[in-house]
């Protein structure tokens, strides 16, 4: 088990709607917008906006994680985007 | 096995300290992303740089494996398989 899947789940809240780059195993790195870390696997859930309308997510596996550095804050903006990825249909929000 | 001795209570997933409340916050997000992704084209990218591409058809719980259908390999097609999560590093989608 490594370090980051010895984390608990409130170390893991405080990486949620935060800019990372999470190095993984054999070199690989990936960034973007913690979604969710989850408390079971330690798996992050990232996501990232390259085009407008479309959301690209990227899931690094807890036991491949060496290191995740943070580099920026949400806005409320982003927080809003972020929080409404995975929502229930009945539950997002709609402009009028 | 003494069935007269009482075991201390333990702390259920339900109870409501600080701590039980983010796994639950942090689970139920992460469950919702399994849900997301079913029925989606899904790259893994495995160890030894081994990328492979399918179509996410379930996943168990915690989840230790992913079943795939048209699982794309360098060898070529498969019509269904069991991804492994020990042999993943990571997996990608698009919404």
């Amino acid at each position: 088990m490594n370090d980051w899947q010895k984390k608990s789940p409130l170390d893991w809240e405080t990486y949620v709607n935060k800019r990372v780059k999470v190095a993984a195993a054999e070199k690989n790195e990936y960034e973007g917008w913690v979604l969710t870390v989850d408390p079971v696997s330690a798996n992050v859930v990232l996501a990232n906006f390259p085009e407008n309308e479309r959301v690209s997510i990227v899931v690094v596996l807890g036991h491949a994680v060496q290191e995740v550095d943070v580099l920026q804050e949400a806005d409320d903006d982003m927080k809003a985007r972020l929080s409404c990825i995975f929502a229930p249909e009945e539950s997002k929000a709609y402009s009028p | 096995l003494n069935p007269g001795a009482v075991s201390p209570p333990v702390p259920g997933p339900c109870s409501s300290t600080p701590g039980a409340a983010a796994r639950a916050a942090l689970r139920r997000r992460y469950l919702r992303s399994l849900a997301a992704m079913r029925g989606l084209p899904v790259s893994f990218a495995l160890h030894e740089r081994v990328r492979v591409g399918a179509v996410v058809a379930a996943a168990d719980a915690a989840p230790l494996a992913f079943q795939v259908d048209a699982l794309r390999t360098p060898l070529g097609l498969q019509a269904a398989a069991l991804l492994r999560c020990a042999d993943i590093i990571a997996y990608a989608f698009e919404l």
